[in-house]
């Protein structure tokens, strides 16, 4: 009777905003991202992006409680970059790999359906 | 939109389709992890849109099932979903509130069946009328589409093959006239209107358009051929015998153990067990490998298994470009100022 409505996990709430940015005040480069309704899904694959930069020097993401549907990813890089530039590669990165999965899978079903 | 000068570190993964049917899929993942696997995998399951009854308005209602009862069933009933990556959410959808005249979010159902004979009357999902002829019940839509299914397969063989169809066909137009939604006695009724919405798993699994989805690591299985030479053919045969699953065989022209089926190997490590047991430790050596992945794909039939993982790869595109930086975070980064670059060590 008083549970909370479903929609609740996948839709930000008005006036919060999706991606929250929180730099660390004791160390020179670290930062946390807090990312509203999301989960494993992008946290994970995030993370292991962050972990193939080279100047990424700490990487992790957590989900604080099942029932907060929030995500919090926290970056550490070297001094030649910052978290928020490495957050934004990560995410172009991973943008075009999608793009580019999306060709080559197209191009396969096309092949595929044409030789049988 | 270049930040700074980091570098890209993209990968171009590859993919090969093993088997594609309309309701199932079997591919090759391969050059890239284990998240960028799980994460479609994830959104295949929860996250990819599909159109399913969610509002039912029930008229008449004298059956044996109550109300709410046949509602769910409603909702379970599979619909064609090729419209619902371009839909509305109905919570999204402005132009309306959602009750089923508004083309952008929502599709209209009706249904209306009353008994009138001795025998019992399945109420089906054939029975349900819809407002718009692309969103049908699956089942009545792949029974309507089954004659051009026919005649493709015309050129294949004729014979055994095609009576055996034929049978099937047969079978289903008599005994399978769509999912049951409830049966019915003399002088029972039913009569409703539903409204079907676009929705996503996540929200309630009857919108999920996977019936399974999974991925294996591909192993690669090396045998210590010096060492195999070592067995008498009888230890081969019972090695062999000790993997539950038909991954070895024995060569019957050179009576060499090879590997028939890797993929049949279920990471159960029993062979690696019995060879340590025959007191022959490294006569096998099984790695997952661990950036190529073998994807099952199974459909509701609501998408095509194909069509799923391209929506999947598109769901997964929107998502990460939502969680992308706004402008304001960045400025409000910069007002730091002085401090900002003192931090950063300016």
């Amino acid at each position: 009777m008083n549970a909370p409505d479903r929609y609740e996990r996948f839709v930000v709430p008005e006036g919060t905003k999706k991606v929250s940015y929180e730099r660390d005040t004791k160390i020179i480069n670290a930062a946390s991202f807090t990312i509203e309704r999301e989960d494993h899904t992008v946290g994970n694959i995030l993370r292991m992006q962050l972990h193939r930069d080279p100047n990424v020097l700490f990487a992790g993401y957590k989900l604080p409680h099942p029932l907060q549907y929030k995500i919090i990813v926290r970056i550490h890089t070297a001094s030649q970059s910052s978290p928020m530039q490495a957050y934004n590669q990560a995410i172009n990165d991973l943008d075009n790999e999608l793009n580019h999965l999306k060709t080559v899978f197209e191009e396969e079903v096309l092949k595929h359906s044409r030789d049988y | 939109m270049e930040v700074g000068g980091g570098a890209s570190n993209q990968r171009f993964p590859k993919i090969k389709i093993r088997e594609m049917k309309d309701e199932y899929l079997k591919f090759e993942l391969r050059e890239t992890d284990a998240s960028m696997a799980n994460a479609l995998r994830r959104v295949m399951i929860a996250e990819v849109p599909t159109i399913a009854i969610d509002l039912v308005e029930i008229e008449v209602n004298s059956s044996v099932l109550n109300d709410e009862f046949i509602s769910h069933r409603l909702g379970l009933i599979p619909l064609t979903s090729d419209r619902a990556m371009g839909m509305r959410f109905s919570r999204d959808c402005d132009a309306c509130d959602g009750d089923g005249q508004c083309e952008h979010c929502s599709v209209e159902f009706h249904l209306d069946v009353r008994c009138d004979q001795d025998q019992t009357l399945d109420v089906t999902s054939a029975d349900l009328i819809s407002t718009d002829p692309s969103v049908i019940p699956v089942d009545v839509a792949a029974k309507s589409s089954s004659s051009a299914y026919d005649a493709s397969e015309n050129k294949a063989c004729l014979g055994l093959r095609q009576i055996l169809m034929l049978l099937c066909l047969l079978e289903r137009k008599i005994y399978r006239r769509g999912i049951i939604i409830v049966k019915l006695r003399r002088g029972q009724e039913l009569r409703l209107r539903a409204i079907a919405r676009k929705g996503i798993g996540k929200d309630h699994a009857k919108w999920s358009p996977a019936a399974t989805v999974t991925f294996m690591y591909e192993p690669e299985i090396r045998i210590n051929e010096e060492m195999m030479e070592s067995l008498s053919i009888d230890d081969k045969r019972s090695w062999i015998e000790s993997s539950p699953t038909k991954v070895f065989d024995i060569d019957p022209n050179t009576q060499q153990v090879v590997v028939v089926d890797p993929e049949a190997y279920t990471y159960d490590e029993e062979v690696i067990k019995k060879a340590e047991a025959m007191g022959k430790p490294g006569l096998i050596e099984i790695e997952a490998k661990e950036d190529s992945f073998i994807f099952t794909v199974e459909s509701t039939g609501a998408v095509k298994a194909s069509k799923l993982v391209v929506n999947a790869i598109e769901v997964l595109k929107q998502k990460l470009d939502a969680v992308r930086l706004s402008d304001d975070t960045v400025e409000a980064d910069d007002q730091f100022g002085e401090l900002g670059v003192h931090m950063r060590g300016g």
